[in-house]
């Protein structure tokens, strides 16, 4: 049978898109192209509307430069408008909008929620949180704490302070830091006081924010004191007169910093020490007692801190060893790793991995630590962790990582052995890629070859010949004679 | 006492005290303590129960407040983490916590996308905040948006496996002879990022949201423009690659465009007509175009 008497000009049978291609679009098209289209299609179903196209591609070439952004980003319209630079902003979405596929909106999910909730029934000692810290080892290990943990802590800390209802603290350090977490959320909640929340930390935001709330309490890192200290004095703000307490913990501050600040704000600034493992702080210098420089301060009663030397004996006042602490604060241990947990804590004792010593008043002092962690502005950072990062570039064959003093912070300092020649600037590129920006080398030394004992591994003491540790403290206890920097510890 | 009963307590004992000061407003304890129960009840609703972990992932915002307490109301365990954090030590985090759900910023999604199928037990994805920014330059950006019914694929899943494949086609027929594409994540060439996509959703339609790298790219200009914060900064500044740096040349628009149109006609076997806007699109368009020009 000869089929040919039916055949026309072959029939595309493929179902029909639309294009729509602009080559001059600007960026409003970019949000309002599509979701024009989005709104006629779920429209047209309810109007029964016949409709050519089941689908829209858009291409949409841009003539001239813009940002788009959403209704919680700030943009400086004036510095854009400089520039010539479109502003679009895309406005608050409202029930039902689009959202990314498979996800849930928190909004939704709280319009549509009842509006009480009972507690559900549990231990004290059962795990609450599982706060995830940099070891010497690498991937980040998963400290366990208990409700008691973080109540001790902020009921002992909070006394030390006298936080109480009235108060406004100011929550400018991160909630996911055990610092921001313990001392700042849950410290405020137990003692009822007031947070201020400071999602975008700048010096000026946060100095407004200490303003307008009359914020009492500051808890902040030593870089943040100093910050606000320049400002202010740049400016020649006159800071009214609400805050109290201020706490510093996670590195050393400067003693003229301290005294700068205290006299410009007519608050006291304490410094304190504490690590994820022990729910954040352990030791403050009291607000209300002595003071001493350079010190961590004492715990409260109702934690225990001692000095043991390295067969795990105590030693006494003056001589340096590891620190311990003791208490309620002491986390249930790591997430599945038993091995670890023991090596960290015996007898209720945990190690903190932290060198120092106590003085005649039972004040105590950081001098170094044990383990080769680096802590950048208040972060652990793993020297293995960025090594392995940094061997899994094609053109590197050995690598190891520092920590170096650079101004008045810890900085990571990479040395490298060359494969094949590379720019530091490949390096720093493949590793923006892979690590966190806190973790990314700030300086790459390339060397022919690294320092090895005769085991293989790698000498990082000879590395450092110019790194002077920040927590080398002048073995005195003495707050007037101590001209070296404080100590404190930071957390993950 | 437990964690998730303080906002309670506290909400009895002083009701109208203020307890969270955000942005110039401030919620009192009995505001700050319903909207721990909405959120509480909403993660019941999802299936979370006690001793299940849940991520957070959230800056210093209210929705941190509510979500860390409801959790601990529920008595479930909070695994709170970094946002710095890249795509590789979230995942560790995920998976070693065995979360089963988290509560994230938006812009942070595309992140969470990327790594899902190495995370068997996250169900559920719960974003807030609309921070996302987009930056678009005549020399670099050229957007690539898809509009179709849900209906036309089996799952999201279908989505972003044959958009980015489609994608990926488009810079292959543009001479980048190495891009690749990760499912769920973005096509990149040399390690580096050169077009990213979003499947969005409502109701029963999804938008294919992609930026293609055509030419070189400064995000620092733009960045003076916008004020974002470090954590979000971070990724928007991932490694970038553009079609230019890889073949040599930008290609015009018109090879974009050709090139585009080849790689969706030949993933979707469709055939593109050139259209424009129907009258109620054109008004819907013009509507929000005039409502993004606001402030």
């Amino acid at each position: 049978m000869k089929w040919t008497f039916f055949s026309r000009k072959p029939r595309d049978a493929r179902p029909v898109w639309r294009l729509v291609a602009k080559p001059d679009a600007d960026v409003f098209d970019v949000q309002a192209c599509p979701s024009a289209a989005v709104e006629s299609a779920i429209a047209s179903k309810y109007l029964l509307a016949s409709r050519k196209h089941e689908a829209t591609l858009f291409v949409l070439g841009m003539a001239k430069r813009g940002v788009l952004a959403g209704p919680d980003v700030s943009v400086v319209d004036d510095e854009a408008a400089r520039r010539g630079v479109d502003v679009a902003r895309i406005p608050r979405a409202g029930r039902g909008a689009a959202r990314p596929a498979q996800t849930v909106s928190l909004d939704e999910m709280m319009l549509s929620a009842g509006d009480d909730c009972a507690q559900e029934k549990a231990g004290e000692d059962e795990l609450a949180c599982l706060i995830y810290t940099s070891g010497t080892e690498g991937r980040p290990k998963g400290a366990m704490l208990s409700h008691r943990n973080f109540l001790s802590d902020c009921r002992l800390i909070g006394g030390l302070c006298r936080i109480a209802e009235g108060d406004t603290v100011a929550g400018v350090l991160p909630m996911f830091h055990i610092f921001g977490l313990t001392n700042v959320l849950i410290g405020a909640f137990v003692n009822r006081a007031a947070i201020v929340l400071v999602p975008q930390y700048s010096p000026a935001s946060l100095l407004k924010a200490v303003a307008e709330s009359g914020a009492s309490f500051l808890l902040a890192t030593p870089t943040i004191f100093r910050h606000v200290l320049r400002i202010q004095q740049k400016r020649c703000i006159v800071p009214k007169g609400a805050l109290k307490v201020c706490i510093s913990g996670a590195a050393p501050l400067e003693k003229e910093i301290i005294s700068e600040f205290e006299e410009a704000f007519g608050s006291k600034l304490c410094e304190g020490y504490g690590l994820t493992e022990s729910t954040s702080a352990v030791c403050l210098n009291p607000p209300d007692g002595t003071r001493k420089h350079g010190s961590i301060g004492m715990p409260p009663p109702g934690i225990e801190m001692k000095i043991a030397g390295d067969d795990g004996v105590d030693l006494p006042a003056g001589a340096v060893g590891e620190i311990l602490v003791k208490g309620e604060v002491v986390m249930l241990g790591y997430y599945n790793m038993p091995g670890e947990t023991a090596g960290a804590i015996s007898g209720g004792w945990l190690r903190t991995g932290d060198l120092g010593y106590r003085d005649g008043d039972g004040y105590f002092f950081v001098t170094d630590r044990k383990k080769e962690i680096i802590i950048k502005g208040g972060y652990n950072v793993s020297p293995k962790e960025v090594e392995e990062a940094i061997l899994a570039h094609p053109s590197v064959k050995d690598a190891a990582v520092i920590g170096v003093r650079k101004n008045e912070r810890e900085a990571i300092k990479a040395f490298v052995v060359a494969r094949e020649p590379v720019e530091a600037e490949d390096l720093l590129r493949h590793l923006r890629g892979s690590l966190s920006a806190f973790k990314v080398p700030d300086e790459i030394e390339f060397r022919g070859e690294l320092p090895r004992s005769l085991a293989g591994k790698v000498l990082k003491k000879e590395l450092k010949e110019t790194f002077m540790d920040l927590r080398l403290i002048e073995r005195s206890g003495d707050a007037a004679g101590g001209a070296a920097g404080g100590g404190c510890k930071g957390q993950p | 006492m437990l964690l998730g009963e303080l906002p309670e307590a506290a909400a009895r004992a002083n009701p109208d005290g203020t307890a969270v000061v955000f942005d110039g407003r401030k919620m009192t304890w009995k505001e700050v303590e319903t909207s721990v129960c909405r959120v509480a009840n909403g993660l019941g609703k999802l299936g979370i129960r006690k001793g299940d972990r849940v991520a957070i992932m959230l800056p210093n915002i209210p929705e941190f407040v509510f979500s860390f307490f409801a959790i601990q109301r529920l008595g479930a365990v909070c695994v709170p983490f970094n946002t710095m954090y890249k795509g590789g030590e979230v995942m560790h985090i995920l998976r070693d916590s065995g979360a089963r759900a988290v509560i994230a910023l938006s812009n942070f999604a595309p992140l969470i996308n990327e790594i899902l199928h190495d995370l068997p037990a996250l169900e559920h994805i719960i974003l807030t905040g609309e921070r996302s920014v987009v930056f678009a330059d005549p020399e670099s950006t050229v957007f690539v948006h898809l509009v179709a019914p849900k209906s036309r694929f089996a799952s999201a899943d279908e989505a972003y496996r044959k958009v980015g494949a489609a994608l990926h086609d488009a810079l292959r027929m543009l001479g980048v002879k190495d891009a690749w594409y990760k499912h769920r994540g973005s096509i990149r060439s040399k390690g580096r990022k050169m077009a990213g996509f979003v499947v969005q959703e409502a109701e029963d339609q999804y938008a294919a949201i992609s930026v293609v790298f055509a030419g070189d790219f400064s995000v620092e200009e733009f960045i003076s423009v916008v004020w974002v914060p470090q954590e979000i900064r971070d990724k928007v500044m991932e490694p970038l690659i553009s079609v230019a740096e890889a073949i040599g040349r930008r290609p015009s628009f018109e090879e974009i465009r050709s090139a585009v149109s080849l790689a969706f006609e030949k993933e979707f076997g469709v055939r593109l007509e050139s259209g424009s806007f129907a009258r109620d699109e054109q008004f819907g368009y013009e509507k929000l175009r005039s409502l993004m020009g606001r402030r």
